[in-house]
């Protein structure tokens, strides 16, 4: 399986508070790869980097084979990053809204139709996405973001903690949705503090704790190892 | 290009709300409203007066003075006739029950009295029923009326004293010439009429100078902390477009709509100015002064004002892109426009109240210093010839927009764009992600 991502000894320090201490993983072509950890573990940090939203202090990131930070515009046009806190543009309608981040992508407006009615069934918003974003439940606008986020078919999809902050039934809507689109080719890398939601979603997880990984495998190698019964266990044995 | 074009739509979108377009027409409205009210009010009080007079002396004298008023701006109406006999109290009731604003008592043994150069008292009764501006303008028209009696007694006395001499060479014997200097140029005329007519042709500058900057920034400030508080600042760093495009479109987005908004909110404004100075009457003669010292704004003149409130716009917007990243949303960008202001204010009311030449050096310097001070200063140092002034103010604004927009796309390329954050009581602070 060709290496999509590779993540070298990455470090990041705020001031005195250092939040990365040297991570490594790679992530492979078409899978799921998660980052699990309890709050503040540095699962943000990291995607950030990776999104070229901020710089590491050490390491280095390759994005199919290449250095983000010598070409982060290359990054820009083959990734889509959701933040944990994402919103969108309250005064535009939703579908204006697809419209907008589908232009950043797309060659020509046949391509970014193309874009658009792929998010438009991926939100299954249907006839409200003429309504302003502003109207919008929290897990109308998740979805929204999910459908942006998926819709230019990217070759990596960076989700900070998709499924943060919904109600059951949003949560499993949008870990279908995640689900489905990996199969069209796209690589998943996301972050969630919840396990069992790894669990049934991820291909392989990295447990991060306090700046570090701990350990990396599938759930079940990780189950097996510990001698656990899911993942939640795993993580306070490693800890431990 | 396209991804540009693209997203400076959207902020343009963004900032032309609906409660943006309520309170601009709102604001049209109201001032438009105002102005045409003070306008009516003001007209009312410099209409031709009636003034009802109680002739008790029925005298020579009196008959003549009663006739020189109506040739001023005075209606005379005698109610001698209007009124059962001739009697203070009744033409006073009289006055109030046919809402008169005047009244005028000739006392009796008037021509007598002044005769003998006996001050004799002319009574004058103004009913006030309103407080309005109308009222007040109205009401000094009482002194004009005992200054015309006064000058038509004291010029008929010379007259007859010195009948070969004109009373008006008795009473002011010396005259004078007025000369006005602008550098080389010399013209006969009085200053303070040129200096007046300028001030009114030229007052609004200061403010549209102002409008426009304060605007233009709040825009700015706006944009960049709704995308902050909105959470899509993010995104919007992720997406394929660069971060200097970003800069450059959300400055542009705002420098066109804050340009938009004080253009529409200045007409309203100079609507509402109209209807208190009125219609600024222009003298052919101070005119023609003005045209002579070289007084007027040429075409290169406006252009460089124009140069000069170019390069203002643009430093408070790069001004204003950094504080809105220090912004942590909507709520604190509005105290982040507050050192703004003030950098507006000092230069705004010097040109109104003082000359920039006259402060002490160190001020001068501190208000040099600030770039918003020199457009306000320039249209002064272009009418008056002192182009040199106006050309190092250009370029010290360009110097301070090329360091003030390089810091700001060096703070949107690094991750201070997401990090920095400036709260008032405490310290700036870096925030940590998880």
């Amino acid at each position: 399986m060709d290496i999509i991502l590779q993540v070298e000894n990455l470090k990041k320090n705020y001031g005195k508070i250092t939040a990365l201490k040297g991570i490594s993983f790679e992530v492979k072509k078409g899978e799921i790869f998660a980052l699990i950890g309890p709050n503040g573990a540095g699962k943000t940090t990291a995607l950030r980097i990776i999104a070229t939203l901020i710089s590491p202090s050490e390491g280095k990131v390759f994005f199919r084979g290449r250095n983000i930070r010598e070409n982060p515009d290359f990054v820009r046009e083959n990734i889509s990053y959701l933040p944990e806190e994402a919103g969108a543009y309250k005064n535009m309608k939703g579908i204006d809204y697809l419209k907008f981040m589908a232009n950043f992508y797309a060659k020509d407006s046949r391509e970014a139709n193309t874009f658009i009615e792929r998010a438009v069934n991926i939100s299954g918003l249907g006839e409200r996405l003429n309504d302003k974003v502003g109207t919008y439940s929290k897990g109308m606008i998740r979805k929204l973001l999910i459908a942006r986020a998926l819709m230019t078919k990217p070759l990596l999809a960076i989700l900070d903690e998709p499924t943060s902050g919904l109600d059951v039934i949003n949560a499993l809507e949008i870990r279908e949705i995640i689900r489905e689109y990996v199969k069209e080719g796209t690589t998943v890398l996301l972050s969630s503090h919840n396990m069992l939601e790894i669990e049934f979603l991820s291909d392989r997880v990295a447990l991060i704790d306090n700046g570090r990984i701990l350990e990396i495998g599938t759930s079940e190698e990780l189950k097996n190892r510990y001698s656990s019964r899911n993942l939640e266990e795993v993580f306070r044995r490693v800890v431990q | 290009m396209k991804k540009f074009s693209n997203l400076l739509k959207k902020e343009i979108k963004e900032l032309v709300t609906a409660q943006l377009i309520v309170s601009l027409i709102f604001t049209i409205i109201l001032f438009n409203f105002m102005g045409s009210l003070i306008k009516s009010e003001a007209k009312k009080g410099f209409e031709k007066r009636n003034i009802y007079v109680l002739d008790l002396d029925r005298s020579n004298l009196s008959t003549e003075v009663l006739n020189n008023l109506s040739f001023g701006n005075f209606r005379i109406k005698l109610v001698n006739d209007l009124i059962e006999k001739e009697d203070k109290n009744l033409a006073i009731k009289y006055t109030k029950e046919n809402n008169i604003d005047f009244l005028m008592v000739i006392p009796k043994d008037f021509e007598k009295s002044i005769s003998k150069f006996k001050p004799k008292e002319v009574e004058i009764y103004s009913f006030i029923r309103s407080l309005s501006m109308g009222s007040s303008i109205g009401s000094s028209l009482i002194n004009q009326v005992i200054d015309a009696i006064n000058r038509f007694i004291s010029n008929n006395f010379l007259k007859s004293k010195f009948p070969e001499v004109d009373p008006e060479v008795l009473k002011n014997p010396i005259k004078s010439k007025e000369f006005i200097v602008v550098k080389d140029k010399l013209a006969e005329g009085s200053s303070s009429q040129v200096i007046s007519m300028i001030y009114s042709q030229s007052i609004f500058i200061p403010i549209i100078l102002m409008m426009v900057i304060m605007f233009t920034s709040q825009m700015v400030l706006s944009a960049i902390a709704m995308e902050k508080q909105d959470k899509t600042l993010e995104t919007l760093l992720t997406v394929p477009i660069s971060r200097k495009q970003i800069v450059i479109a959300k400055m542009m987005g705002a420098g066109i709509v804050g340009i938009i908004s004080a253009g529409i909110y200045m007409l309203g404004y100079r609507s509402f100015m109209g209807g208190i100075m009125g219609e600024v009457g222009t003298s052919e003669i101070t005119s023609q002064i003005i045209q002579k010292l070289g007084l007027k704004l040429t075409t290169s003149g406006y252009i460089l004002l124009g140069i000069s409130l170019f390069l203002a716009i643009l430093c408070a917007l790069a001004l204003s892109t950094i504080l809105g990243v220090l912004a942590e949303d909507l709520k604190s960008a509005q105290s982040m426009i507050l050192p703004l202001i003030f950098l507006i204010m000092i230069p705004y009311f010097l040109s109104f109240f003082s000359d920039i030449n006259s402060l002490s050096l160190p001020i001068k310097i501190f208000v040099l210093a600030i770039p918003f001070s020199h457009p306000f200063l320039a249209s002064s140092n272009i009418l008056l010839g002192n182009y040199s002034l106006v050309f190092y103010g250009i370029i010290y604004m360009l110097v301070v927009f090329i360091i003030l927009i390089f810091i700001s796309a060096r703070i949107f390329s690094t991750d201070k764009v997401l990090t920095m954050k400036l709260r008032f009581g405490g310290k700036k602070l870096f925030k940590k992600a998880s």
